[in-house]
């Protein structure tokens, strides 16, 4: 059982859907109209379509192919071409445990999501996919591989890293409260990082 | 008079020139050309129309404008009353004159690509890779844009230039390049959408979301 940074949280504001992944598994990610985020497997259960190309209604995620809509519960709510029916209780989509902390949405593989402890004063900067091995993205960053990296000649930055695989790592960087110029200087940093890591990936 | 658009229903060149017409409210006559499979506009008349043999050409009385670039500026420093899409002071002016480059080099490569993968047209080589390190460059931009609120490539509205970028950032999943790992280049295109008049197209949808449930 492993936790999973697959976002930053406001990168996923409400009536939004997006697509993410956590242990080699394909998910839709998606908020609801009050706010609530979700992790599912990434396929409805009626037709296999990706549920990341559905859309927000609500409090539910409808699929773009028939429309089968799926409530907070993960449980089909409406069926368009039975709107009598009410939906078995069988026809769920699978979910996953979801967290929300220090500004970043974690997913458990299985069980309960188990988010490190975050510094309490950190603001998202931005989400940047490195063509590399977590391995070679802490390389890059003076450390070995962690679920959280503070960058150590970059005191402000903090990376929140989720590796896809061998040529595949997510990094989610948060900062320190910064002003805007050196917001700006931190999003050249994370540009530089992932020039000297994917050089060294080659 | 309304303007003649000579068009492609798959083309996102043409679809560039028919977004921002409908963004501002302008009719267009639109001709359809069958450039594919039809191979139309290699033929005599096309050619007399447009020498280069490519879509979008516009004709307006005896003005015939080809190219994208070309036709929005036209629509927007003729039909714009509000002259948001067409910036007028140096800096910005300059500025989305540059992002109108960028467009181009985004068509000459993700376009490129996708032609290859939906239509088995020849694209140069190293085209796929060319335009990811073009969705990178845009999603750095407009990363340091947001750092200011700045939603749009210049300025605090659409300039023509983010019609002339949409377009194949949109519709570079038909070759296989996502937006799952651009989430700045999502909410910007999320945005496009989002506004009034926002016209469709094969591969790009409407927002579901904003319709009555």
């Amino acid at each position: 059982m492993t936790t999973f940074p697959v976002a930053l949280a406001h990168d996923l504001p409400p009536g939004r859907v997006q697509r993410a992944f956590a242990g080699g598994r394909d998910l839709v990610l998606w908020r609801s109209a009050s706010g609530r985020a979700m992790a599912w497997d990434n396929r409805c259960p009626h037709r296999g379509m990706r549920l990341s190309h559905g859309f927000v209604r609500g409090e539910r995620l409808a699929c773009l192919y028939h429309g089968w809509q799926y409530g907070t519960e993960a449980a089909c709510a409406h069926i368009p071409a039975h709107p009598d029916l009410a939906p078995p209780a069988t026809i769920r989509a699978a979910a996953y445990d979801l967290a929300e902390a220090g500004g970043v949405i974690w997913v458990a593989d299985e069980g309960y999501a188990d988010p490190p402890d975050m510094p309490l004063a950190v603001m998202p900067l931005r989400s940047l996919t490195f063509r590399c091995d977590l391995a070679t993205l802490a390389w890059a960053c003076g450390l070995e591989p962690a679920p959280l990296l503070f960058l150590p000649e970059h005191p402000s930055l903090v990376i929140a890293p989720n590796p896809l695989g061998p040529d595949r790592t997510e990094a989610h960087v948060l900062t320190a409260p910064l002003h805007a110029a050196d917001r700006i200087a931190a999003i050249h940093q994370t540009e530089a990082l992932r020039r000297l890591a994917e050089e060294a990936a080659g | 008079m309304t303007p003649t658009l000579y068009t492609h229903v798959l083309d996102a060149e043409c679809y560039k020139v028919r977004l921002l017409a409908a963004l501002l409210g302008l009719p267009l006559d639109c001709v359809a050309v069958d450039s594919y499979p039809g191979e139309e506009t290699r033929s005599e008349a096309f050619l007399a129309l447009a020498p280069a043999g490519t879509l979008p050409v516009l004709e307006a009385g005896g003005l015939v404008l080809c190219g994208a670039p070309a036709i929005l500026t036209w629509l927007a420093a003729t039909g714009d009353v509000t002259e948001g899409w067409m910036p007028q002071d140096p800096a910005p002016r300059a500025q989305m004159q540059m992002w109108l480059g960028f467009s181009q080099r985004l068509s000459a490569t993700a376009g490129a690509a996708r032609l290859e993968a939906m239509f088995d047209m020849p694209a140069p080589e190293g085209a796929l890779a060319a335009a990811e390190a073009c969705l990178r460059e845009l999603e750095l931009h407009l990363a340091i844009r947001a750092v200011d609120d700045g939603a749009w490539l210049v300025g605090d509205h659409p300039c023509i230039a983010d019609i002339a970028c949409f377009a194949d950032v949109a519709l570079c999943p038909d070759a296989g390049l996502l937006h799952d790992e651009f989430p700045f280049l999502r909410h910007w295109l999320y945005r496009l959408r989002a506004l009034p008049g926002f016209l469709p197209m094969p591969g790009i949808h409407p927002l579901h979301e904003l319709r009555a449930g």
